[in-house]
């Protein structure tokens, strides 16, 4: 079943892969990633003096004896963090051939796949304007079916809006986490700001890049009638090599500050072109850039 | 300048119209595209200035412009226009392309006829373009294979399909008929051109007239060949079961040859014959060969030479056909010598009791007696009673004598007598179209009526009155048999000839209406009788037979005709293939150039405004693609 979106041989290569984060963050036992928060662990992290309120069964009683004052062991905590895919569902998705809204939501569902076999929880939630409704796979690869189900049940509309997005995400999820965005991040607005807002309320940022060839270095030529998918605008130009040197510049501009924001933030920024195969895809630049190890 | 055979008016409409057509389709071209994409944010960014250029439908004049010169130039090419010179100079050459027997001799590098295409190439790739050629094969006939034509391809395929035939050049013929062709359809008459290697008969051997502008294109042709050149068969008169053969070989060379002339029949040697055939001899040999059956006999000569179609030769000979003749008597002995010494009959003596009407047999000989029913195959009766009659019998007389024989008749033919008495005879009673042969007092004694089956009655018994010892008597029969079955007697003779025309010298000067002269399928063909001599020509292999009245004669006309004399052609004929200079005149073709820019301006436009760029960026935006493709790999 899972192969209507994802093939079973990518699946069972997908098994030995990890979603790897950098932040530590709080959270409960049983992840696997190592973090600075002290906690239930197994692993000897260091003392600290005793506090009221501290549990008696972190005394080290044999330093205890020996000074005759109350040190804390600490251990090692690693965390199970959310993890949350937001993955984008506006018009502009639609464009590509394929269409970017179908390679992102492949890169989602092996995203997914990865996590559930580690044990972490997914929130797949889907966005334009708004937060879409969200779905929240859990509990191993059993769930991955569900997961697929959904997003192959989740249709494009809209427009994008990241300012919008981010502040419902905040309100909405206060437990900070690993923020995973799968969008071409094709804004009319601002989409830096809302992203920094992201990073600064404590999420860590990775974001996945999708543009299609045409995105970057449109293949037409001559005079042009050009219709933007989100807004419907119109514009009517004359477009030549050097319009398209000049074009495909801005394009890479724009995809350098989204690298800035991710990378002043410790987060990752990975681009991926749509007519790259998934499975390249994840197997090189996501996780020679640590988003999954 | 023919313009495509349009008006300077009609060219420029039509220039106008595909103008007209070039500009839509380019405007077509640069129409506005309409395009979906992701956002507008990067387009505006591009700093693409629109406005200026939208308002310009034509965006690419020198595009357009280079467009409309380059079609127009290649639309004057195809006019085919021509500077200079006279407008109306082209000539009609006439090519004669030597396809007689000889054509197919072999050299180093081929056959006579491969070098005889080669020169006719050369000679009209160095004509102007504007020239017309008549392509005539010749050989014993002139067969014009093209009209004056000036297309090259259609020259160039009539040359290639042209091949050796098996007759003799007649190039007086071929000549005269270039002529009247230049004369009645050619607008001006340019050379007759003769490639081949000019071997002819002997009889034709005579200076042939040369026309002024006659040029000769000369192979290289080998001098010495030897060949069989007549084969004739005929049964012996002694033994039909022999065949006489004879044998005729000719040197047309310049050198004494040693040929052996060897014969085969059904695989087995027949007979050899070593000869020394001295330059232009032509000598026989006679061979004779004994079989009853049918067969294929082989003249081959040896050894091989340079024209080996006239070295072997393949004549079928039938089996020897005898008469069936089935005698009926009481008393055979007498009959026997009469009919079963003829060595073309085949007699068998049966007693009038085991008559059968339905024998296997071509004739029927009933001795007096009358059978219970007529027998099916051609019968002669001789004395029937007078009540079976199958020829009313007037009257039975004793003591008659044969008065006089119907000479005038075909069975009366040669028989003659002085008055011969019969003791006891029948007088016959001749229906209308009975054929009487002999007459006694009382009224006709011997009648032959041409029925189906034929049938003759002889009122007396030869052999028991002094007819007997007349020589009337075996002749008597001889006519009635070979009234009765003509083909047994016919005397058949077989020729192994050459194509062309036959001479057939008859016995005597025959009566046209009995002549027939056809050809294997059946097909007759015209012939002419002066005198005793029979003339009909055959222009391709195969076999025609002569039949005159007794008389068939097979022709096997198979051997190819060799001309026995080189033609020399007169000191004063152009020979070998002209200049161009020489050929041409003084006019310039333009549409070569017309075309090489009409395309050169087309590519220009293709590589700055065309597909081109777009190929070229295709094919750049590919290998930065890939190049990208893996510097992102490594960034990532």
């Amino acid at each position: 079943m899972a192969g209507q979106l994802l093939e079973t041989a990518l699946l069972e290569k997908l098994e030995r892969l990890t979603i790897h984060w950098q932040k530590s963050l709080p959270g409960l036992v049983g992840g696997h990633n190592t973090s600075r928060f002290a906690g239930p662990g197994q692993e000897f992290l260091d003392h600290r003096h005793f506090h009221h309120g501290d549990d008696l069964r972190a005394v080290n009683w044999r330093v205890f004896l020996r000074l005759e004052k109350l040190f804390l062991k600490m251990f090692q905590l690693e965390p199970r963090i959310p993890v949350r895919l937001l993955f984008d569902t506006s018009d502009s998705m639609k464009t590509g051939n394929p269409p970017k809204f179908d390679y992102a939501r492949q890169l989602a569902g092996a995203l997914c796949y990865v996590g559930l076999v580690r044990l972490d929880s997914i929130c797949l939630q889907p966005f334009a304007n708004k937060l879409g409704d969200a779905f929240v796979a859990s509990g191993g690869r059993h769930r991955f079916q569900p997961a697929v189900n959904f997003l192959s049940a989740v249709k494009t509309g809209g427009r994008t809006s990241f300012f919008d997005v981010a502040r419902d995400f905040v309100s909405n999820y206060p437990q900070r986490g690993l923020v995973i965005v799968i969008s071409d991040f094709l804004d009319d607005g601002d989409c830096e700001k809302p992203l920094q807002y992201l990073s600064d309320f404590g999420h860590e940022l990775i974001l996945v890049h999708v543009w299609s060839p045409e995105d970057r270095e449109p293949p037409w030529e001559g005079e042009l009638e050009l219709e933007d998918a989100e807004t419907g605008q119109h514009v009517e130009l004359s477009f030549d090599a050097e319009a398209r040197r000049m074009y495909t510049q801005a394009f890479d501009d724009y995809a350098q500050s989204l690298r800035r924001v991710a990378l002043r933030n410790n987060g990752r920024y990975v681009g991926v072109p749509s007519n790259v195969p998934v499975d390249e895809a994840i197997f090189g630049p996501l996780v020679r850039a640590g988003a999954l190890e | 300048m023919s313009l495509l055979n349009l008006s300077f008016g009609e060219l420029l409409g039509l220039a106008g119209a595909i103008s007209a057509g070039i500009i839509a389709l380019y405007l077509l071209d640069r129409s506005k595209r309409r395009q979906l994409v992701a956002t507008l944010r990067f387009w505006t960014q591009a700093d693409v200035r629109t406005e200026l250029k939208h308002r310009r439908r034509i965006q690419q004049p020198w595009s357009l412009l280079l467009q409309i010169l380059s079609i127009l130039l290649l639309l004057l090419a195809i006019a085919g226009p021509h500077f200079g010179g006279d407008e109306s100079a082209f000539r009609d050459h006439v090519v004669l392309l030597d396809t007689s027997a000889w054509m197919g001799a072999r050299t180093r590098t081929g056959t006579l006829m491969d070098e005889a295409r080669a020169a006719a190439r050369a000679y009209i790739k160095s004509l102007p373009l504007r020239d017309r050629v008549m392509i005539v094969r010749a050989d014993a006939l002139a067969t014009p294979v093209t009209p004056f034509e000036a297309n090259r391809v259609a020259l160039e395929q009539a040359i290639r399909e042209s091949q050796p035939g098996a007759s003799a050049l007649n190039l007086e013929q071929a000549i005269e008929f270039a002529q009247r062709a230049q004369r009645l359809q050619s607008q001006r008459a340019g050379e007759i051109v003769y490639a081949g290697a000019a071997r002819v008969p002997e009889q034709e051997s005579a200076p042939v007239q040369a026309p002024s502008n006659l040029r000769v294109l000369a192979v290289n042709a080998p001098q010495e060949n030897a060949g069989l050149r007549k084969i004739g068969l005929r049964r012996s008169p002694a033994d039909p079961d022999t065949w006489n053969i004879f044998v005729s070989v000719k040197n047309y060379g310049l050198r004494p040859h040693d040929v052996q002339l060897a014969l085969q029949f059904g695989g087995a040697p027949a007979g050899s014959k070593a000869m020394t055939l001295q330059p232009g001899a032509e000598e026989q040999a006679t061979f004779e060969y004994k079989t009853k059956v049918a067969g294929y006999l082989e003249a081959r000569l040896l050894p091989e030479d340079s024209f080996p179609q006239d070295n072997r030769a393949v004549i079928e000979l039938p089996a020897r056909q005898a008469l069936r003749v089935v005698v009926y008597s009481a008393e055979p002995r007498m009959l026997r010598a009469l009919i079963a010494s003829n060595p073309q009959v085949s007699a068998t003596f049966e007693p009038p009791e085991r008559f059968d009407p339905q024998t296997k047999a071509d004739i029927v000989v009933l001795d007096r007696f009358i059978p219970p029913a007529r027998p099916r195959a051609d019968s002669i009766w001789i004395q029937p009673p007078a009540s079976g009659s199958p020829i009313p019998v007037r009257e039975t007389k004793t003591g008659i004598t044969l008065e006089h024989w119907r000479p005038e008749t075909q069975l009366g033919a040669g028989l003659h007598t002085k008055n011969a008495r019969i003791d006891s005879g029948e007088i016959l009673s001749a229906a209308p179209g009975d054929i009487v042969v002999a007459d006694a007092a009382g009224g006709p004694l011997i009648v032959a009526r041409p029925s189906t089956p034929k049938i003759a009655v002889i009122g007396f018994e030869p052999l028991r009155s002094s007819m007997k010892y007349e020589l009337a008597t075996p002749l008597l029969m001889g006519n009635l048999m070979r009234w009765m079955a003509p083909e047994t007697f016919r005397r058949w003779d077989v020729q192994a000839g050459t194509v062309g025309a036959v001479n057939v010298t008859l016995d005597q000067a025959p009566d046209p209406s009995s002549v027939r002269v056809v050809t294997e399928n059946q097909r007759a063909l015209p012939f002419t009788i002066e005198g005793n001599s029979l003339r009909f020509f055959a222009g391709s292999p195969g076999t025609v037979r002569v039949l005159t009245g007794d008389r068939e004669t097979v022709y096997s006309l198979t051997l190819p005709d060799v001309g026995d004399t080189a033609w020399k052609p007169p000191a004063n004929v152009r020979r070998g293939i002209p200049r161009a200079a020489e050929a041409s005149d003084t006019g310039i073709d333009a549409w070569p150039w017309l075309a090489l820019f009409g395309g050169i301006g087309l590519f220009i436009d293709w590589l700055l405004f065309g597909r081109s760029r777009a190929l070229r960026l295709r094919a750049a935006r590919i290998a930065a693609g890939a190049a990208r493709l893996n510097a992102w790999r490594k960034a990532s």
